[in-house]
């Protein structure tokens, strides 16, 4: 299966935020950290529910969190899910 | 990428129903499956069957809920919800093609309605394995 094209900066804000594992963004979301590495890898496009709760433990707004490229559009930051 | 608790559930349910699908042929192989004697010893071996089946279920069930309690307290979340469904939804297609097809078959091949009634429960075993299958590869992968 390709990648999604929602783009997310979901690993380097957990850097930014202390080092915070997977497990720890898993718990205080609801969800599994299978899930999260899933989302950060771009391999599963998580609902809308779930792209708030992330954004909300970072607190930032949802785009700062996520983005939806224009097609052909590069993302200089990170790799999709990076 | 260590395997989640729903998957190692996943796996451990394609295992026991393998298992089980070859004891039953071992006891009963496919060619008197299509006309078995009007004796109740199909009927014990396939009792004996699905008893082992939930018996390996509740063992490992059991088991892994000693090993990881947390892990087996937490609800699904969406992903693992979504890929369920999308197993459940290909299993299904594999249930009804194979049990339509396998009745047309085996009536052509002088079924009698107990063989019919096999052929329909072989197509189902046949789906769960499709579907558990269809889950753990859709958790390998990711989604």
């Amino acid at each position: 299966m390709g990648k999604t094209r929602i783009r997310n900066h979901i690993r380097k804000l957990r850097f930014e935020h202390n080092e915070m594992t997977q497990q720890d963004l898993a718990e205080r979301v609801g969800v599994t950290r299978q899930t999260i590495n899933a989302i950060e890898l771009g391999k599963y496009s998580p609902s809308l529910e779930v792209a708030f709760k992330i954004a909300r433990v970072f607190g930032k707004p949802l785009e700062e969190v996520f983005s939806w490229p224009e097609p052909g559009e590069e993302e200089p930051d990170d790799p999709p899910g990076g | 990428m260590p395997m989640s608790f729903r998957e190692k559930r996943a796996w451990a349910t394609l295992i026991a129903l393998v298992f089980v699908l070859i004891l039953f042929w071992l006891h009963i192989p496919p060619t008197r499956m299509l006309a078995p004697p009007p004796d109740m010893w199909v009927l014990h071996v396939l009792l004996l069957m699905i008893a082992t089946f939930v018996a390996i279920q509740i063992i490992v069930a059991v088991v892994m809920r000693i090993r990881s309690p947390q892990d087996a307290g937490t609800p699904k979340d969406e992903r693992e919800q979504l890929i369920e469904l999308k197993s459940r939804a290909i299993a299904w297609y594999v249930f009804v093609i194979s049990s339509i097809g396998g009745i047309f078959v085996t009536i052509h091949a002088g079924a009698n309605e107990v063989g019919l009634g096999f052929v329909v429960l072989f197509s189902f075993v046949v789906a769960e394995i499709v579907n558990y299958s269809m889950r753990i590869f859709y958790y390998r992968r990711g989604f």
